[in-house]
C-alpha cells in the first residue's frame, strides 16, 4: 500500500470510532436496526391494513379498491355487531373484576406470613403459564359431560340440579371466557399492586393511623391514591391485550355458540383465514382502532403524568 | 395465662388468614394440579369420575409416551427451539442497543424515540396479522418458519427496549467513562464494562422474549403451512383435537411438559421480573 491509501485507511477508521464515540451519532447507530424492524414489520404493515380495509382483496385474488365497502357490509351483519358488543363486554367485566379481585389479594398478601415468597410465586403460575395450554385445561375443566366442576356441584354436593353448560350456552360461554380472562389476570394484578404498595413509605400510613384514621380509610385515602399510576398502566396495558385477545376465544370457545364470544381479532381471523375475505379482515382490525387510540392517548398521558412527578 | 390468651387471639387472627390464603390458592393452582393428574390417566380413567377422581386410579406415562410417538413430535419441538432461539438473539442484540441508546446517549430525537418504543409496545400484535399475511405473501416467505423469525421480533423488541432502557438507566456512567479515560474505545467500554452490569436485565429480556415464542399461537397457526413446519402449540394441538373430538391425555401431557421449564424459569426469576416491570411502569 502507498502512503496516500494508507493515510485515508486511518482517515475512514478514525471517522468511524468518531461515529461510534459521540453521543449524537452513537444513537442513531444503536437505535437504527430497532427502528428498520419496527417501521418494516410494524408500521409498513398497519398503513398495508389501512388500504387493504379498503379493497375487496381475496386469498388468491387480486385486490380493487371498494372504497368503504368492507365497511357498509360489516355494519349490515350480526356477526360484527356482536363482536363489538362481546368485545366491549369481555374487556369491561374482565377489567372491572380484575382491579377489584387485585385489590382484594393485594390486601391479604400485604402481612408477612410463612412461605410468603414461594407463596407469590406459586400465585403468579396462572399469568405465567402459556396460555395455549392452561386455556386447554379449562376447556377441560369446562367439558360439557365431563366437567370436574359439575361432577362436583351436581353428583358430590348435589348444589345444583342440572350441570352447568359452560361452553354450549351463549351468557355461560361468555361468563366462562371472562372467568379465564380473570384467572391468568387477577395473579398478576395483585401481585403488581402488593409491590406497589409495599414501596409506598410506611410513615405516612403510620402518620395517618396516629391521627386515628382506620386502617380502611388509610388505605383508600393515602395508599391508593399513591400506587394510582402503577394502577393505572397496569389496568391501561390489560385493556389493552384484553381487547385483542385471540388465544382465549380461540381455544375455548372458537367464537360460539353462535358468535357469542367472537372478538376483535377472531373474527378478524375466521373472515380472512378461513373465508378468505382478506380485505373484510382487515376493515374489522381497523374497527378496534379507534378504540386503541384512545387507550394508548390516554396511557401516554399517565405516564407523562408520573414523569413529571 | 396470660399467652393462652393472646394465642387464641393470634389464632382468630391467622386461621381465617390461612383458610382464605388456602381456598384461594385452590382456585389458582387447582387448575394445573387437574390437568397434571389427567395426564397420568389412561383414557379409561380420564371419563371416569366414580370414586376418588383427584388421584390416578392407575397412573401411567401412557399418554406422554403417545405424545412422544406422534410423528412429528419432535420436529414441532426443534421447530419450536429454533425459532425461539434466533427471535431472543436477535431480539434481544437490537433491544439492548436500542435501550441503550433511548437510557444513555444524548441525542436528537431520545425523547420521541424512547415514546415511539412505548406506543409499539401497546399496539397488541394480533392488531397486525392480516396485512402481515399478505405482506410476507408478496415477499414469498408465507408458510415457512423464516416467517415467524421476521415477525416474533416486532412483538419483543418494543417490551424488551422498554425493560432495558429502565436497566441502563440504573447502570452508573462513571465506569464507563474510566474505562475510556484509560484510553478504551467507546464501543469496548460499554461492551466490557456497562453490559456486564445489567446482565440482570438482559437475562430477564431474553427469558420473556424465549417464553412468548415458545407459547406463541396466532402468527404459528396464519403464518405456518404444512405439518412439518408447524410450532409445538399449534402442532399438539392440531394432532389432539379436531371437530369435536379430543384426546385430553395427550393434550394435558403436552400442557404440562410445556410448562415446566417456563415455571421453573420465572420461579427463580419471580422477584426481578415482576420488579422489572414495576419500575418500569412508574419510570414510564
Amino acid at each position: 500500500m502507498d502512503s496516500t491509501s494508507r493515510l485515508e485507511n486511518r482517515a475512514t477508521s478514525a471517522f468511524i470510532s468518531r461515529l461510534l464515540h459521540k453521543d449524537s451519532s452513537l444513537g442513531y447507530i444503536l437505535l437504527g436496526p430497532a427502528f428498520v424492524f419496527l417501521a418494516v414489520m410494524m408500521a409498513y404493515p398497519f398503513v398495508y391494513a389501512v388500504y387493504l380495509s379498503f379493497t375487496d382483496k381475496q386469498i388468491g385474488a387480486p385486490a380493487s379498491f371498494t372504497g368503504l365497502e368492507n365497511y357498509s357490509k360489516l355494519l349490515s351483519t350480526s356477526l360484527f355487531s356482536k363482536t363489538v358488543v362481546n368485545s366491549l363486554v369481555y374487556t369491561a367485566f374482565a377489567l372491572v373484576i380484575k382491579f377489584f379481585g387485585g385489590l382484594a389479594l393485594a390486601a391479604l398478601l400485604n402481612r408477612p406470613f410463612v412461605g410468603q415468597r414461594v407463596v407469590k410465586a406459586m400465585l403468579l403460575l396462572p399469568w405465567i403459564m402459556p396460555t395455549v395450554f392452561s386455556t386447554m385445561i379449562w376447556s377441560w375443566i369446562f367439558h360439557p359431560s365431563f366437567s370436574i366442576v359439575n361432577e362436583v356441584l351436581v353428583n358430590r354436593i348435589g348444589l345444583l340440579a342440572e350441570p352447568i353448560p359452560f361452553l354450549r350456552d351463549e351468557k355461560w360461554a361468555m361468563a366462562s371466557l371472562i372467568f379465564v380472562n380473570v384467572w391468568r389476570g387477577i395473579p398478576f394484578f395483585g401481585i403488581t399492586f402488593l409491590a406497589a404498595i409495599q414501596s409506598v413509605s410506611t410513615e405516612t400510613i403510620e402518620a395517618s393511623k396516629i391521627d386515628g384514621a382506620s386502617k380502611w380509610v388509610s388505605f383508600w385515602r393515602i395508599s391508593f391514591p399513591m400506587i394510582l399510576p402503577v394502577v393505572i398502566i397496569v389496568m391501561l396495558i390489560s385493556t389493552i391485550g384484553t381487547l385483542g385477545d385471540f388465544d382465549l376465544p380461540y381455544l375455548l370457545t372458537n367464537g360460539g355458540p353462535n358468535n357469542a364470544t367472537t372478538l376483535f381479532s377472531l373474527t378478524a381471523y375466521t373472515l380472512s383465514m378461513s373465508s378468505g375475505f382478506i380485505g373484510l379482515g382487515a376493515a374489522v382490525t381497523m374497527t378496534m382502532f379507534p378504540l386503541l387510540i384512545l387507550l394508548v392517548i390516554a396511557s401516554l398521558i399517565s405516564v407523562r403524568k408520573q414523569q413529571q412527578d | 395465662m396470660m399467652n393462652t390468651a393472646r394465642l387464641a387471639r393470634n389464632a382468630r387472627r391467622t386461621v381465617p388468614f390461612y383458610l382464605l390464603l388456602g381456598a384461594v390458592m385452590v382456585i389458582f393452582l387447582f387448575p394445573f394440579y387437574w390437568g397434571f393428574i389427567t395426564s397420568l390417566k389412561f383414557e379409561v380413567d380420564i371419563y371416569d369420575f366414580s370414586g376418588n377422581f383427584l388421584v390416578p386410579k392407575h397412573p401411567s406415562l401412557f399418554n406422554y409416551a403417545t405424545l412422544f410417538k406422534t410423528p412429528l413430535y419432535f420436529r414441532w419441538f426443534g421447530n419450536t427451539v429454533f425459532v425461539s432461539t434466533v427471535t431472543t438473539i436477535i431480539s434481544v442484540i437490537i433491544s439492548v442497543m436500542a435501550g441503550f441508546a433511548i437510557a444513555r446517549l444524548r441525542f436528537r430525537g431520545a425523547a420521541l424515540a424512547g415514546t415511539l418504543v412505548f406506543i409499539t409496545y401497546l399496539a397488541p400484535k394480533n392488531f397486525l396479522f392480516v396485512p402481515l399475511a399478505q405482506i410476507l405473501q408478496n415477499w414469498g416467505l408465507l408458510g415457512g418458519l423464516p416467517a415467524l423469525i421476521l415477525t416474533y421480533p416486532t412483538n419483543l423488541i418494543p417490551f424488551c427496549t422498554w425493560l432495558l432502557s429502565g436497566y441502563f438507566a440504573n447502570v452508573p456512567r462513571e465506569p464507563e467513562e474510566c474505562a475510556m479515560v484509560d484510553g478504551a474505545s467507546r464501543i469496548s467500554a460499554i461492551m466490557r464494562i456497562t453490559l456486564p452490569m445489567a446482565l440482570p436485565g438482559i437475562i430477564t429480556a431474553a427469558i420473556f422474549s424465549f417464553t412468548a415464542s415458545w407459547n406463541e399461537l396466532l402468527y404459528s397457526v396464519v403464518f405456518v403451512s404444512g405439518e412439518t413446519n408447524k410450532m409445538l402449540t399449534n402442532g399438539v394441538i392440531g394432532a389432539f383435537s379436531g371437530g369435536d373430538q379430543y384426546y385430553w391425555g395427550p393434550l394435558m401431557a403436552a400442557a404440562t411438559l410445556s410448562s415446566i421449564p417456563v415455571a421453573i424459569l420465572y420461579l427463580c426469576f419471580t422477584d426481578r421480573f415482576v420488579s422489572g416491570i414495576t419500575s418500569g411502569a412508574t419510570k414510564g
